[in-house]
């Protein structure tokens, strides 16, 4: 990995390296399994009202789409990549739903870097990653839960 | 009104406007469920500490008040992709508007595109973004 | 005639509307504009080709750019496939003095947008770098700002003398046409952006208000 410039603190080259090595390989997997109380919660917090997400006892009862979203892998990033300098923070989440999510399932979270790059915006420079986490149950995938991690480069000293 | 099936809908219609709880209270709940309790979104102070103006309500929260907006409007409605670009922090115990706005329906697949915002007291959108849902095309 | 200037659809990484969407929104609630330009953010689209579409809704919808400048982010109408290779648009830290001679040198203009925004707009740039040789137009209304970001730009602009120019800075349907511009002239292509904008003839206009 190249030396980071220390006057812009993110190196184009690095960029353009990161993908090349890290984009669309599997980098994390990992088994989760939650509770009808996890998922009626959720749901509550949120203002949901349609029973099926927020009653148990409810015959399609099942987690609110974008549940998946909140699953962390194991590991954040894959080994290797590069830590650029500055506060990250979540610029976007995005969920594709493809069967539901029910209580007491175990699910398996396979975690990849889906897309790097890099822009300018109000909080500066900035780095996005994409990592995306496909959530199986078994061989079935249930869903595709989207990340968008956003460095926000610190001032040069 | 709430929406049954897909004839409901017209193009532009405006989901009705719903208010979300992002008392302080209300976000713990929600990060204790989702495994989420880090202090920037349970405390203000420490949330001051790391340089935030306050506490943030977790993006995945606002997400789940768009997702709950919609299910308020058409509650058998099936949300097959939610898309949410956060553009500026939406504090606890700060006061928003859950909005969404139909763009887009699809008469063959059943799919109609929402439009959803966040937006502040002042007007000012701090989340975007759209959700793809499915209705039932005929009761 | 009105135009947005600034839009963007799902060319753009954070750009979630679709231009067909767009243009039934504008049509359906019977907004008050005449068209709008694709300002896709870092590139240029030269695959798309929105002809049909324009001929069919009666909409003027012309492309342009939105690149990143050390003075925050630039609007450059009237983009050529000589300008793109004379020019990175894909560099984030673009020189602006560069962006408006490549842009002059290949029949294009180049405007700086929400320049009262902080960090990607020009008034904040300015204590550090001066004030830019070659600027003549700012936008002075754009649909995203927030607090006051609109009142710094137009401040500015009065204080330098620039024209003003609108643009929702849509990124998703519903937001297109909440700032645009009014041209005196009637313009059906990029050529003919260009030279209006050149003229001076035209002004900055919001429906932000009046804005569901």
């Amino acid at each position: 990995m190249r030396k980071q410039d220390n006057e812009h603190n993110i190196d184009e080259a690095d960029i353009r390296e990161a993908r090349a090595k890290f984009l669309n390989h599997v980098f994390d997997e990992k088994t989760f399994t939650f509770t009808a109380e996890q998922f009626a919660d959720y749901a509550i917090a949120c203002g949901e009202t349609a029973s099926c997400y927020t009653d148990p006892k409810h015959p399609d009862f099942q987690a609110s789409p974008g549940f998946p979203c909140s699953l962390h892998p194991s590991q954040r990033m894959p080994d290797g990549y590069p830590r650029f300098n500055g506060l990250g923070m979540d610029a976007g989440k995005a969920i594709t739903v493809y069967q539901p999510i029910r209580p007491g399932v175990t699910l398996t979270g396979r975690t990849h870097i889906h897309d790097i790059y890099t822009k300018s915006g109000r909080s500066g420079r900035m780095v996005f990653s994409l990592i995306r986490m496909d959530i199986y149950d078994g061989e079935n995938l249930l869903s595709s839960a989207d990340t968008s991690i956003v460095i926000r480069e610190r001032p040069a000293a | 009104m709430n929406i049954q099936v897909l004839s409901d809908v017209n193009f532009g219609e405006e989901l009705p406007v719903f208010d979300p709880d992002t008392g302080i209270e209300n976000v713990r709940r929600f990060c204790k469920a989702a495994n989420w309790m880090g202090p920037r979104f349970t405390d203000h102070e420490a949330a001051k500490k790391e340089g935030l103006p306050g506490a943030l309500v977790p993006g995945i929260m606002s997400q789940g008040f768009l997702a709950a907006m919609i299910h308020r409007w058409a509650p058998t409605g099936n949300i097959k992709h939610i898309d949410t670009v956060f553009r500026a922090p939406v504090i606890v115990d700060e006061h928003y508007h859950i909005k969404g706005v139909v763009t887009d329906i699809d008469e063959d697949s059943g799919q109609v595109e929402i439009d959803l915002t966040v937006v502040n007291d002042a007007g000012e959108t701090r989340v975007f973004g759209t959700a793809t849902v499915v209705l039932l095309q005929s009761a | 005639m009105i135009l947005d200037l600034h839009a963007h659809s799902i060319k753009s990484d954070d750009g979630r509307a679709k231009v067909s969407n767009y243009v039934q929104w504008i049509k359906t609630r019977g907004l008050p504009i005449d068209g709008f330009v694709l300002t896709e953010h870092r590139q240029f689209d030269f695959e798309s080709d929105y002809s049909d579409m324009a001929r069919e809704s009666g909409l003027v919808i012309l492309k342009g750019s939105e690149v990143e400048t050390e003075y925050g982010h630039v609007l450059v109408f009237g983009v050529t496939e000589s300008l793109t290779q004379s020019l990175d648009f894909t560099n984030i830290r673009l020189a602006l003095k560069d962006v408006l001679k490549a842009a002059d040198d290949h029949g294009a203009i180049a405007i700086p947008c929400h320049p009262g925004r902080p960090r990607v707009g020009m008034a904040a740039h300015i204590e550090t770098y001066g004030i830019p040789a070659g600027v003549g137009i700012v936008e002075t209304f754009n649909g995203g700002s927030r607090e006051n970001e609109d009142e710094i730009a137009q401040v500015m602009a009065s204080a330098q003398g620039y024209r003003g120019i609108g643009g929702s800075d849509a990124h998703i349907v519903s937001h297109i046409g909440r700032c645009a511009t009014r041209f005196e002239d009637s313009i059906r292509n990029e050529t003919e952006l260009v030279i209006s904008l050149r003229s001076g003839r035209f002004e900055a206009i919001t429906y932000r208000n009046a804005a569901a």
